[in-house]
């Protein structure tokens, strides 16, 4: 049986707080995934968990909400949360960005 | 390329003559993303927000030279590969597959895009001789992309 998968942990934003502006730290920035042809199912949905820490059913929803949709919030962080997830999907190739939601 | 046993968090796969040397060409390849293709945001233009992508940019271009070094010492590791019979057997834990399904989906998504970007069918665009390695590329990145995440499945071990 293979072991369960251990989510990258999120780095301690505490030293940036002084340096970024107050709307950096609340969580105003979505993480999306978007759709493109060339990454597999099932490596998306494996990315996800890794990332997020998700279990499987989760990752397959966001992953299925990717796929029919075009694409998927993945989460609501603040920005410096939402620079590291981006940073660690776009690792694995995956087209993801953030946006401030507004 | 088969998994053959997980045993104490090592992967056994066992790898046909053929499929080693197609996989030694594949990572040969290694990186193919261009370099400032991925945005971090679609939106966002102010001059913070071009900071924060010239940051990004620069800590995935570390990241895949960190990837090629690693790569270059992990392919001359000469106990990586052991002979058998048959072919050969590739031992990997689950941070060494972690970090090859980067590798591997960095050469594909990479080859797609050096493609254009073909939206509906991966394989429209003109077959020549610059286009056509490429393609095969592609392929045989994701072919060992799936065995590796057949693998991490439960019950991926026979």
């Amino acid at each position: 049986m293979a072991e369960s998968v251990t989510p990258e942990v999120v780095p301690d934003v505490g030293q940036e707080e002084q340096t970024r502006p107050k709307s950096g730290l609340e969580p105003g920035y979505l993480v999306i995934c978007w759709n493109d042809p060339v990454n597999y199912m099932d490596y998306v949905t494996h990315v996800f968990q890794t990332v997020f820490g998700w279990p499987r059913k989760k990752a397959e929803f966001h992953m299925l909400q990717v796929h029919e949709q075009g694409k998927s919030v993945l989460t609501r962080e603040s920005m410096e949360k939402a620079e590291h997830y981006v940073h660690q999907l776009q690792k694995y190739s995956l087209h993801a960005t953030m946006e401030h939601d507004q | 390329m088969n998994l053959l046993k997980l045993e104490n968090g090592d992967f056994t796969f066992h790898l046909s003559k053929r499929e080693k040397l197609l996989l030694l060409a594949v990572l040969d390849r290694y990186p193919l993303i261009p370099s400032r293709h991925q945005p971090l945001s679609k939106s966002a233009a102010s001059a913070e927000s071009e900071t924060d992508q010239r940051l990004l940019d620069e800590a995935l271009a570390e990241h895949r030279q960190e990837n090629k070094r690693r790569l270059q010492t992990w392919l001359e590791n000469e106990q990586r590969f052991t002979k058998t019979d048959s072919g050969w057997h590739l031992l990997l834990n689950r941070s060494e597959i972690e970090w090859l399904l980067q590798v591997l989906n960095d050469i594909r998504v990479g080859s797609w895009i050096i493609l254009g970007s073909p939206e509906k069918d991966l394989w429209d665009f003109t077959l020549n001789e610059k286009t056509a390695p490429l393609g095969w590329t592609m392929e045989m990145a994701g072919w060992f992309e799936a065995a590796l995440l057949e693998a991490l499945q439960p019950g991926g071990a026979t």
